[in-house]
């Protein structure tokens, strides 16, 4: 047997898999968003009705552009925060044990179920929680802060809470790989650190960067419970608006918006995976 | 890098990180301290008293659903998640060394699956069994469900492990006279043990949480995550805190029996 | 039967789609001999070696180990060990089963295959390290590892790919006189792969040089020395300077060339050649005598001293010539000093024929892999 044709069968498990578990429901969702629906039952046909219908609502555009915004906003955030503390666990943190050690310490919260920690926002967070009395005992505010809780601050604090070490594990992986001689020519050449940050680390590091990136955003996009919960439930995303069709069976009209939205969410990955071949980079 | 200068970007980073655990452990904190909430306290802040009221509701009352189904339906599901991502990504991952016919429609498979929002491969998969006329269950189409999320992972975290693999070494085994079984056995494996570690965890804790995809492919009986988010539009007490004090402590206990599991063996084999 | 661990390369050829990296190689290597193939990167010799040791299979030809056709036989299965050049020891494993491995694969009992690894760590003198890993151990200490777990299973032919590439200068030269040491004792072959020409000729009972593919010229060092066959040859092993001219005449076997700036040399001719080809000989660089002038009578060349360079025990000294290339000749220190040169100096370098020996291989390449 040739070396390909032993790593093609090394390969055919997954292949077989993924192909089942998602290629497969992919196409199913992309079929049945053409189905027909009676107002009672979904049947088998060709028909654009479910399209139209979710193209002619405003409310599509309206949720579509929200849920955008949460991802962008997101997306910011978590690449600052998960940026910096990577700079920070590879480069300031003196011994590989430590390192180690610290990153596996902010996966932990991770053991914790996700609705609860979303939840848990309530009492940290509400009118009568620890942070408002917090701020009411020191005198800072004389008013409990509203905004806090069932917002768009509240939705988008608890992405950050929750997707932040996605964006943390890559690139703290990519940046462990930099070699350091290269940083240490660079100074030998009268670089400033904020240079070397701008144009070896970053640049080096836009693997990981990419593939956090993908994961925030996909993440956020895909989400329905998060938002529903922590806006209270005033507003809504895609997904969500989705699951509510889904919840009435209106399996069709649902599969329209799904590949609306998988369109939206594959058209944002390639535009990131052609500022970056993930894939060269990780055979390197 | 930094050699001496312990100077002000590094406190300065130091006190950020510090503020980001701080943020992260937050709310699970929170949780651990309210689960303790006393019999009259709701479930906000300020705590009235001390008391273990909550844990005891949870297994006196029926108003909280089978909780122990679900949570060793959700241990079992993740534990058969996990060995079937790590074996299967190790494969792929050895696979996936060399440029074979079909490996770029591979991985931009693995990363349309794993960009796929949860609910879309539940609803796919949920029609799919339904068109051919089979029942849900958690067994199989919610294994497959959750198996295209940590699949992807797992190919991801091989390519990271097997980029630093030196290929020399199998060589030197085979140069000893070892079969390709042996030589996989008895020096790829070993060498490659960290990262898979790595995977299993993986699978086993985004298993373990997994909500979305679960929603329609799990069939009648539910997984926790499930259970729980049902719970949460009903239940106003702190119990709900009390199971996530018990979930958590529960699954870190299985993660540190796992991890001992493991040690024994690799020690048994020295 | 005694030709245990002789090698027979019967038109080994290994193409790589389009390029021909061995090209069709005839050789037979003595058993018990140390061979030493030398060339420059690119050339083929870790390629042959990778076939002898199994690694690769020739996409044509065959290889005999010991008499047997072991072309197709399994690595692991011919008699022969690999020591790799970057060690590839195993990083998980202490040095005793390190070593132990390949008894391990061979079925030997984890007590057998203990004790006999520790012994043979004895004998590379870590015996005291035997429990360490080997991410504890420097470089020198890992070779000697990796050498023996390729020596403890017997085999006929043991080889080596670049073994003291990684070592430092003083290191290198210390194992070279082990390796000697170690292949007198076991009296088995050795295949020693390696690009540092001095070293070659230290250790091997024959060298064979390649360049591009095919063997350019195999024998004992002292020919390969001495009689180089090919421009290329004489280059990259050293020693020599490699002069040319036109062939004006023959009378017997001795030929009459002129040189570039018009002097005339007399080479013994051991192939024939036709007036008006392009002659080319090898002169050693310590068999010619420097004197100050401008012009010299026959078998001598003038020209202006570039550069001057201190070895210990001889100095060498660099003319520019009318000869398109570099002209060195190494004069014993005390000869130097006696009447030391300097830069820009003119002087007239002469030899004697019999000193002298016709180039009569084709390759005129300068043994750089870059060059061409």
């Amino acid at each position: 047997m040739t070396r390909a044709r032993a790593a093609q069968l090394l390969a055919t498990p997954m292949a077989a898999l993924l192909v089942a578990f998602a290629g497969a429901p992919l196409i199913m969702v992309v079929a049945l968003s053409f189905w027909s629906f009676d107002g009672l039952e979904y049947h088998p046909d060709f028909t654009l009705a479910n399209y139209v219908e979710v193209f002619s609502s405003s409310s599509t555009w309206m949720i579509l552009l929200n849920t955008v915004k949460y991802a962008l906003i997101t997306w910011v955030l978590t690449l600052l925060i998960g940026f910096t503390v990577a700079y920070y666990l590879v480069f300031h943190v003196r011994k590989l044990a430590f390192q180690i050690g610290l990153f596996l310490l902010c996966t932990i919260p991770f053991w914790t179920s996700t609705v609860i920690r979303m939840i848990s926002w309530v009492p940290f967070l509400g009118k009568e929680g620890l942070f408002n009395s917090a701020l009411l005992a020191t005198g800072a505010i004389d008013q409990p802060l509203e905004f806090l809780l069932f917002s768009d601050f509240a939705v988008i604090l608890t992405y950050v809470n929750l997707f932040t070490l996605f964006m943390l594990a890559p690139i703290f992986n990519s940046m462990a790989k930099i070699d350091r001689n290269v940083i240490e020519a660079a100074l030998d050449a009268g670089a400033t650190h904020g240079q070397i940050l701008r144009d070896v680390i970053i640049p080096l590091s836009r693997t990981g960067i990419a593939l956090g990136s993908i994961f925030v955003l996909t993440l956020v996009m895909g989400d329905f419970f998060i938002v529903r919960v922590m806006s209270g439930g005033q507003s809504t995303s895609v997904v969500s608006a989705m699951k509510n069709n889904i919840d009435q069976l209106y399996y069709p009209q649902a599969a329209a918006m799904a590949v609306l939205l998988i369109g939206v969410v594959l058209l944002l990955v390639s535009l990131i995976l052609r500022v970056v071949d993930v894939r060269s980079e990780l055979a390197k | 890098m930094e050699t001496q200068r312990k100077g002000l970007a590094f406190w300065l980073l130091t006190a950020f990180f510090a503020l980001f655990v701080l943020f992260l452990y937050g709310p699970m904190i929170a949780v651990f301290i309210l689960s303790f909430q006393g019999p009259g306290g709701g479930m906000t802040f300020p705590m009235r008293g001390v008391s273990l009221h909550w844990f005891a509701d949870l297994f006196s009352s029926t108003r909280y659903g089978d909780l122990g189904d679900a949570f060793w339906r959700s241990i079992a599901l993740s534990l058969l998640v996990m060995l079937i991502t790590v074996v299967v990504s190790f494969f792929a991952g050895l696979g996936f060394r060399r440029r074979f016919w079909g490996s770029g429609a591979l991985f931009y498979l693995a990363i349309v699956s794993l960009v796929m929002p949860g609910i879309l491969t539940g609803l796919g998969i949920g029609t799919i069994f339904q068109s051919l006329g089979l029942r849900t269950s958690w067994l199989v189409s919610g294994l497959g469900a959750h198996l295209s999320w940590t699949l992807p992972f797992g190919l991801l975290i091989m390519f990271a492990v097997l980029n630093r693999f030196n290929g020399s070494w199998e060589e030197a085994a085979r140069d000893a006279g070892a079969r390709p079984g042996q030589v996989l056995w008895m020096v790829t494996l070993p060498i490659v043990f960290p990262g898979l570690i790595a995977v299993a965890l993986f699978g086993l804790t985004l298993s373990y949480d997994e909500y979305p995809r679960s929603l329609l492919t799990v069939g009648t009986r539910n997984t926790l995550p499930i259970h729980i988010a049902n719970l949460t539009a009903n239940v106003t007490t702190p119990a709900l805190y009390a199971i996530g004090t018990l979930t958590t402590l529960l699954s870190l206990l299985v993660i540190a029996l796992s991890f001992g599991a493991i040690s024994l063996a690799t020690r048994k084999r020295k | 039967m005694t030709n245990k661990g002789e090698i027979v390369l019967d038109k080994v050829t290994r193409k790589f789609g389009a390029l021909t990296a061995v090209n069709a190689v005839d050789q037979v290597i003595e058993g018990g001999s140390y061979c030493c193939m030398i060339g420059p990167s690119g050339c083929g010799k870790s390629t042959l070696l990778r076939m002898i040791a199994g690694h690769e299979v020739p996409s044509s030809g065959r290889i005999l180990i010991g008499g047997r056709d072991v072309t197709h036989v399994r690595t692991g299965e011919r008699g022969t060990a690999l020591m790799f050049q970057n060690y590839a020891l195993f990083p998980h494993l202490n040095l005793t089963d390190n070593v132990a491995f390949p008894l391990k694969i061979g079925g030997l009992s984890t007590a057998e295959r203990r004790e006999r690894a520790r012994e043979m760590l004895g004998r590379v003198q870590l015996g005291h390290l035997a429990d360490r890993m080997p991410s504890q151990l420097s470089g020198g200490q890992q070779q000697r590892v990796a050498l023996a777990r390729a020596l403890i299973t017997n085999p006929q032919v043991l080889l080596l790919d670049e073994p003291l590439s990684a070592l430092d200068e003083f290191l290198r030269l210390r194992m070279r006189v082990e390796l000697k040491r170690l292949q007198n004792d076991l009296g088995i072959t050795f295949i020693h792969v390696t690009h540092t020409q001095p070293e070659a000729i230290a250790l091997a009972d024959k060298v064979i040089v390649m360049d591009h593919g095919i063997i350019e010229q195999a024998g004992h060092p002292k020919d390969i020395y001495d009689r180089p066959h090919s421009p290329y040859v004489a280059r990259f092993m050293g020693g020599q300077n490699v002069v040319s001219g036109r062939l004006e005449s023959v009378s017997g076997d001795l030929a009459a060339a002129r040189g570039a700036e018009g002097g005339l040399f007399r080479v013994p001719l051991r192939a024939p050649a036709e007036p008006g080809a392009d002659l080319r000989f090898a002169v050693r660089r310590d068999k010619i005598a420097l004197e100050p002038g401008e012009k010299g009578g026959e078998n001598s060349i003038a020209g202006r001293v570039s550069n001057v360079e201190y070895q210990g025990t001889f100095v060498k000294v660099e003319l520019a010539t009318a000869q398109k290339e570099e002209f060195v000749v190494t004069l014993s220190d005390r000869a130097f000093f006696a009447r030391p040169f300097d830069f820009g100096d003119a002087l007239v370098a002469s030899w004697h024929p019999e000193d002298v020996c016709q180039l009569i291989g084709a390759n005129n390449s300068a043994g750089d892999a870059l060059a061409h």
